[in-house]
């Protein structure tokens, strides 16, 4: 059998299992069995079928009849991504890339992906994101903070916002950003304005969804020009993702105070999203409930809440000396093993740092720019 | 030990510096200095250095054992490392080092004390005196702790009250040095100051800087841009931004067991101070022809750091600094996998040191704590093109290569802009009279009187 066929074998099951999502949100939930199993088979194919991921797992010494468990399968670092293709596409496959969003000058992270591996994370991160946000929790018109696809057609996140988009035919929706010539992402301010302004003077609950850069950035103009209103009660906003140097860096539990200051959301209906370009699944923080329900104990601060993968992805928290898993609430690097992740490599250690916390997970900043402490690094 | 609180760095954490307190400070130094500093002889000056210095490397010194105690947690250094630094520090506070500083700066070892001539001079009938500042504030980095106790030793021997502004978190060895001082003579002790604080304090750094004669700092090129213009017009302002070093391995005697001790010394320079410092070295360039290939040379670096690891472990990491390194480790690992032009050496089961090999010869910066690259180059002139992104930014460069082709070697590299060339296994030593980054390090602290003795002939 070919590589392409095992893989696309594997690929519609695990489909197949995940679902179409909304209608069955429950079985998205339930604990999957059958995780490990599936893990090692995808680990076996990927060894086979993955060139430069199975010469790593050679340096390491691991091979599909040493793994025994799901978590001692090789995890590939995410800045490896940037050094060849992680692919188990031949070439000719490989219709989309997904990019990490680096400095710019940097080589960045690749994520090759075909029509099959497409259709998967689509599924993936439908299925989870109807499991966080139901139909029923509405709302009507959506305003994006980013980029429209035409002009980030290697943002994974931009990817995942339109595709949500489709599946989900909101009244009204609109992606207020825009890429800047050197490919950094604006936020098109005077383009935002009219639209929030005129959801704060209706009923119809807006849902925002952007990066927590666009957000300060947002907040910043609306600083600058004395501006605030207040959304519609069930209004809703998804934040994802670091700052990576493009504004302000704001504490979390700061930025959320602010956009339920300035904007009127209420801080349980603020979502945090956790994923990456390499993988296809995404974590998630809380869940946004039905517009009228009360405010949910424990989502109001952000301290306390944890991000939980869907169950076909796995969290491991490692010690960055040793590689052995760290105790609870002690601070390691994220290692996510992701099933979705079937055409290129399912175990993939993060530059993020952690702490588990019961069955999800808390993050903790990100490893040291390689920067010598009381000197800057220049640009090389 | 019970450190007395002679200094604001003394104070326990929760006693609140204010502007006012800042500014005391400054007049108080500003009158010991008169009374106990001023009108001192450099001799004596000198004498209490070296004396200090020598006592600092017994090992029953009170002050080296209580910091060799108190590390790796309040110094971020290993015990063996810190001792290995400690060392190479004060074994260059010795009379003859201060005398050909003094010579070499300031032409004369008295110029300090009075109108004096060298023999240039002398024969132009002229003498100078060299004039320090009264009142000296140092804003001091973080990385390592030798760059402050440099900059005392030099405040001391130029008479000058000094107030040192310490990183966060890095004061404890400044605080030692200058309580070893205070014990030694406390009238010296008087005219040190000695604060903590998170850089970037206005409201304590203004009172400083109106007080202050001149400013030595050393930081992040954004910490310098952001000190400059709060520097009054009338000060004097020494800035000492971010460095970077590397090696070269000539080809020609690199075979056999002296591949081996030229691996050791790398090794030792990778490991002074886990590679913190500006001269430390962040990749050893190779030259191709020699009896061992720049990988295999790499395979030679990578045992030394591992034999160097049993005797002087590294010790345990902020777990974003380990992470840092197991990221970049895996990135040259699927690189490895990929082309044969990378390789990767590390130690097991911990991030202890790291040596990628690569046959690309262009700059990398390291991730430190003794993560080293090695690359292959044709000769020097291809490593200089390898290293053009960092021109006019190399502090050092540690040369290996046989005695016979090291002028060539050096005047390339002084004509490219390296600001020092020592040999390998010296790069984090450098003597008292180093000019720190190309400049004269006591010749920009003074200012000069010049004195014409010729008069009109009638």
């Amino acid at each position: 059998m070919d590589s392409n066929r095992e893989l696309a074998s594997f690929a519609a099951r695990l489909h197949r299992e995940i679902g179409p999502g909304q209608d069955s949100p429950k079985q998205t939930r339930a604990a999957w069995p059958a995780f490990n199993p599936l893990a090692l088979e995808l680990f076996a194919l990927q060894f086979a079928h993955n060139p430069l991921y199975r010469r790593f797992c050679e340096a390491r010494g691991a091979r599909p009849g040493t793994v025994a468990d799901w978590t001692e399968i090789p995890a590939i670092p995410t800045a490896a991504f940037k050094a060849g293709p992680l692919s188990c596409l031949p070439a000719a496959a490989r219709t989309a890339v997904f990019h990490s969003s680096g400095t710019t000058g940097q080589t960045p992270s690749r994520h090759f992906h075909s029509a099959d591996s497409l259709a998967l994370y689509e599924a993936s991160l439908r299925a989870w994101f109807d499991a966080h946000w139901p139909v029923a929790a509405g709302p009507w018109a959506w305003v994006i903070l980013t980029p429209p696809p035409d002009q980030a057609p290697h943002s994974s996140l931009v990817h995942m916002f339109e595709t949500l988009r489709r599946a989900r035919k909101p009244a009204a929706a609109a992606f207020v950003g825009r890429a800047a010539e050197d490919g950094a992402w604006v936020l098109d301010v005077d383009a935002a304005w009219p639209l929030l302004q005129s959801a704060a003077a209706g009923a119809q609950p807006v849902f925002l969804l952007g990066t927590a850069f666009s957000f300060v950035h947002l907040l910043d103009d609306f600083a600058a020009r004395g501006r605030g209103l207040t959304l519609p009660a069930g209004s809703c906003a998804l934040e994802t993702g670091g700052y990576k140097g493009r504004s302000r860096a704001l504490p979390k539990a700061e930025l959320h105070a602010l956009m339920s200051r300035r904007l009127g959301l209420r801080p349980d209906r603020i979502i945090c999203e956790y994923g990456m370009s390499e993988l296809s699944s995404q974590a998630y923080d809380g869940e946004v409930g039905p517009v009228a329900a009360r405010a949910l104990p424990g989502l109001a601060s952000p301290g306390a809440r944890r991000f939980r993968f869907p169950p076909w992805a796995r969290v491991r928290i490692i010690s960055p000396e040793t590689g052995a898993a760290v105790e609870e609430g002690e601070t390691g690097l994220i290692c996510v093993f992701d099933l979705a992740n079937v055409y290129s490599v399912l175990a993939v250690q993060t530059e993020d740092l952690g702490r588990r916390r019961g069955s999800g997970f808390e993050l903790a900043g990100r490893a040291a720019l390689a920067e010598p402490r009381g000197c800057s690094l220049m640009a090389v | 030990m019970n450190l007395p609180n002679y200094f604001l760095a003394d104070l326990p954490p929760e006693a609140a510096l204010t502007p006012a307190l800042i500014d005391e400070a400054c007049q108080t130094l500003r009158r010991n200095r008169e009374c106990y500093l001023a009108h001192r002889s450099t001799q004596s000056l000198v004498q209490v250095l070296c004396r200090v210095a020598r006592d600092w490397l017994e090992p029953s010194d009170p002050f080296r054992q209580f910091a060799l105690e108190q590390s790796p947690a309040a110094t971020g250094f290993p015990r063996a490392t810190l001792a290995r630094g400690l060392d190479a520090f004060f074994k260059s506070l010795t009379p003859e080092h201060f005398h050909a500083l003094l010579e070499q700066d300031l032409g004369h070892v008295r110029r300090l004390d009075e109108l004096t001539s060298a023999a240039p001079e002398r024969a132009a009938r002229r003498a100078a005196l060299a004039t320090a500042p009264e009142l000296l504030a140092h804003i001091t980095a973080g990385n390592l702790p030798s760059p402050a106790l440099a900059a005392i030793v030099l405040g001391v021997l130029t008479r000058s009250a000094q107030f040192v502004k310490c990183a966060r978190g890095a004061s404890l060895l400044p605080r030692l040095f200058a309580h070893s001082l205070y014990q030694a003579e406390p009238k010296l002790g008087a005219c040190l100051e000695l604060a903590e604080w998170a850089g970037g304090r206005q409201d304590l750094e203004a009172p400083l800087f109106a007080a202050a004669d001149c400013i030595t700092a050393t930081g992040t090129d954004a910490t310098l841009a952001a000190i400059r213009p709060r520097v009054p017009a009338a000060a004097r302002f020494l800035a000492y931004g971010h460095r970077v070093s590397f090696a070269y391995v000539a080809a020609a005697g690199l075979a056999g067991r002296q591949a081996r001790q030229i691996a050791a010394q790398a090794a030792a320079d990778v490991a002074a101070w886990n590679q913190q410092g500006c001269l430390s070295p962040h990749v050893i360039y190779v030259e191709l022809g020699g009896g061992v290939a720049p990988e295999g040379f790499a395979a030679l670096l990578a045992e030394e750091l591992e034999r160097l690891e049993q005797a002087e472990p590294r010790g345990e990491l902020p777990v974003a600094a380990a992470a840092a390194i197991t990221s970049r480790r895996g990135f040259y690992e699927i690189r490895a996998a990929h082309s044969p032009d990378t390789r990767l050496w590390c130690s097991r089961g911990s991030t202890a040191w790291t040596v990628v090999y690569e046959a690309d010869p262009r700059f990398q910066l390291s991730c430190l704590n003794r993560f080293v690259y090695v690359k292959a180059v044709k000769d020097l002139s291809e490593t200089l093109q390898g290293a053009d992104p960092v021109r006019g930014r190399v502090s050092t460069v540690g040369l290996a290569a046989p005695a016979a082709g090291m002028p060539a070697l050096a005047a390339a590299l002084a004509r490219w802009g390296a600001a020092r060339v020592c040999a390998l296994g010296r790069m984090q030593q450098p003597p008292l009279a180093w000019r720190h980054d190309g400049r004269p390090a006591l010749g920009d602290l003074v200012t000069w009187t010049d004195w014409e003795q010729e008069s009109l002939e009638t």
